[in-house]
């Protein structure tokens, strides 16, 4: 039984074809990493996944656990136990991180038929949330991501994480603008809640982060599709060669940027 | 003027009180007015035109909308009932002394009725009604030096089919400092008027809230008018509702110079209620500072009105002033007249304005669904931040901690219907 099963997925955005005939196959407790050039799909695929408005499917299924995901509204996906972390996660002023993770708890154990926790279990859970991913106590009474620097919205992401307890967690770009050691934060908080029963998607420009989080399969990503498979050796190959030799591109158009 | 207003002149004009003379002055003024109509420009976006034949009673059925408690406040409280003061003003702190317009001692007379009409500009029309018909109402008045601890809320309601006018003139003297709470709610079919002016003396300050939480239809126009002398500090937040017709004009005159100003204000509206809120800054003297943030939510067929102007005189030299007014709209049929004005005559100052009309943000709204939280839940609690930010700034937090539930049960409301 799969965790996530994509097939043949299509999908554009404003009539863009972005994803063209996307195939992944996940079981349980495997972590995948998808890597590739620039504009090849990565971000989109996650957007896709889990139900950003704008993003239209054409063609293909994605089904999460049993539950076919392209059907359901944002919530219900999350709800079926999809988490994204964001590329680029949103500040918003006025409202605090605390206020914001519990009513996503909440809403979740809602959806479950579970009762809403009370205040203080929820802060003993979050508090310990807080401290995995290294951040001062003082961020659950700030506002969500607002004015925290991109690592500290990095680690806030794996922080809902680590309380959501997803059954799918795709990182997108998780390691974008991190030093070595938030990568190792936010590392370590993905291994901590490695397990045989969750599986993750890691989007990622770079080797170094597979070198914390050993993937089980390296895909890359090219032009809406995967075109090649491979194990984490692969990640290695990619660094050293990029991605020419696969597109068939000269090594001057796919010149890397980071994110 | 309209049938009720010269119906209500004809009686108020018979009033004889010690503070007859200025009100004489007043009648003059409203008899040289227009009665405002869509033409009138500070009433272009918001019609008067259910007062020109409405009638009221002048006397309570005795039923209106009691005041809740505010946890840990600990304020004291004067109770004005369609007008009429229904609390007795019991034991205050030494240096603050509170009376009722209608009973006010001889020998307070004098400053009293300087502070009557010193602050309000008479450009206001239900400004001058107010001043002709308020026979009720509250003179409060803080000792130089007095730092009062206990806020002071005056709560105004109006029983049903009630019309009044109430009038609240407090002056401060040099060092002191006080809060006061202008608390005015009620959705009953009524009318009220309440004006207040505010002398603040030098280096006092003085903290303010006007809960404009009048809904229904309880009309509501009124004032918050403020004299700032030297180094005097003001810091007031607007709390709007609306209601079928709910208005409220803010003054404030820095007169003294280095005067700090800090406005906030906000609204949600629903339904088919209107809130017109109009600000008028004047900088008269030199070094002086204002800011002023605006937020608005109007959800349904509601509508906001936010004209805020600032006007820095030729000798207000070095000023700093900000006004800055954020709107979101909940629906398409909801509507936002916004303006704000700069009117500048002196050289060497920063000033800063602008208005924003915007919908939720499509990213946030799909970052919170992304957690779990339902489109309806996750527009409540952006709408929620949107205006938490400023009731995060009150310094009185007993007071927000109140406010906040009463914020997400408008929120909620809001929402369902869309």
């Amino acid at each position: 039984m799969s965790m996530l099963s994509i097939k043949n997925l299509h999908a554009s955005v404003e009539d863009k074809t972005i994803l063209n005939g996307l195939d992944l196959d996940i079981k349980p407790g495997e972590v995948h990493a998808i890597m590739g050039p620039n504009g090849a799909g990565k971000s989109t695929l996650g957007y896709v996944v889990s139900g950003r408005e704008g993003y239209n499917v054409e063609q293909g299924t994605a089904v999460l656990d049993g539950v076919e995901l392209l059907e359901l509204d944002a919530e219900e996906r999350a709800r079926a136990g999809l988490f994204l972390a964001f590329q680029y996660p949103v500040e918003i002023p006025g409202v605090s991180n605390m206020e914001f993770m519990k009513a996503s708890v909440d809403a979740q154990r809602e959806a479950r038929g579970e009762a809403a926790l009370s205040s203080r279990d929820f802060l003993t859970m979050a508090k310990e949330a807080c401290s995995k991913v290294q951040l001062p106590l003082a961020f659950l009474k700030r506002g969500v991501n607002e004015g925290f620097s991109g690592g500290e919205k990095k680690r806030n992401e794996i922080m809902q994480m680590l309380l959501l307890e997803p059954k799918l967690c795709i990182l997108d770009e998780s390691d974008s603008g991190l030093d070595i050691d938030a990568l190792q934060v936010v590392a370590d908080g993905v291994n901590s809640l490695r397990s045989d029963d969750r599986s993750f998607i890691v989007i990622t420009h770079y080797q170094r982060l597979l070198d914390y989080i050993k993937p089980d399969f390296v895909h890359v990503l090219s032009e809406g599709k995967i075109i090649k498979t491979g194990g984490a050796e692969l990640a290695h190959e990619l660094e050293a060669q990029g991605y020419a030799w696969l597109t068939g591109d000269s090594a001057e158009n796919t010149a890397e940027t980071s994110a | 003027m309209s049938t009720w207003l010269a119906n209500a002149v004809d009686r108020g004009g018979a009033t004889n009180d010690w503070l007859s003379p200025k009100r004489q002055q007043s009648l003059e003024l409203l008899q040289q007015s227009r009665w405002p109509t869509r033409k009138t420009e500070a009433w272009k976006y918001t019609s008067v035109n259910m007062l020109v034949d409405a009638t009221f009673a002048e006397t309570s059925d005795g039923i209106f909308d009691a005041p809740e408690l505010i946890d840990n406040l600990d304020s004291i409280d004067l109770l004005l009932v369609d007008g009429v003061l229904r609390s007795d003003i019991g034991d205050l702190p030494s240096g603050l002394s509170i009376y009722s317009i209608a009973d006010t001692p001889i020998e307070q007379r004098e400053w009293a009725a300087e502070v009557f009409t010193g602050a309000k500009p008479s450009k206001h029309y239900f400004g001058l009604v107010n001043d002709v018909l308020a026979t009720a109402g509250v003179l409060i008045d803080v000792a130089e030096g007095v730092k009062v601890d206990r806020p002071i809320r005056v709560i105004c309601r109006q029983s049903n089919g009630c019309e009044s006018h109430t009038r609240i003139l407090m002056r401060l003297g040099s060092n002191a400092e006080a809060v006061i709470i202008e608390d005015f709610a009620g959705e009953v079919k009524s009318f009220n008027t309440g004006f207040s002016e505010y002398i603040v003396g030098e280096s006092a300050t003085l903290e303010h809230y006007r809960i404009a939480m009048n809904t229904g239809e309880a009309i509501s126009i009124g004032g918050c008018h403020f004299n700032l002398n030297y180094r005097s500090a003001l810091n007031s937040t607007v709390v709007g509702l609306g209601s079928s017709l709910s208005r409220l004009d803010i003054d404030v005159n820095h007169i003294g110079e280095y005067a700090t100003a800090k406005l906030n204000a906000f609204y949600l509206l629903n339904g088919s209620e209107t809130f017109d809120l109009h600000s008028s800054i004047e900088h008269i003297a030199a070094n002086g500072t204002s800011e002023e943030n605006v937020r608005g939510i109007v959800a349904d067929s509601s509508r906001a009105v936010f004209n805020g102007r600032i006007h820095i005189h030729r000798n207000a030299q070095k000023t700093l002033a900000e006004l800055n007014n954020r709107n979101l709209l909940l629906s398409r049929n909801a509507e936002i007249y916004t303006k704000p004005e700069l009117e500048i005559y002196a050289d060497d100052v920063r000033c800063a304005h602008g208005a924003t009309i915007a919908e939720i943000d499509k990213e946030a709204l799909y970052y919170l669904q992304s957690r779990g939280m339902s489109k309806a839940q996750a527009q409540i609690m952006l709408s929620f931040g949107f205006i938490n930010e400023l009731v995060d700034q009150m310094p009185n937090q007993n007071l927000a901690a109140w406010l906040r539930p009463h914020l997400r049960r408008r929120f909620a409301e809001m929402e369902s219907t869309q």
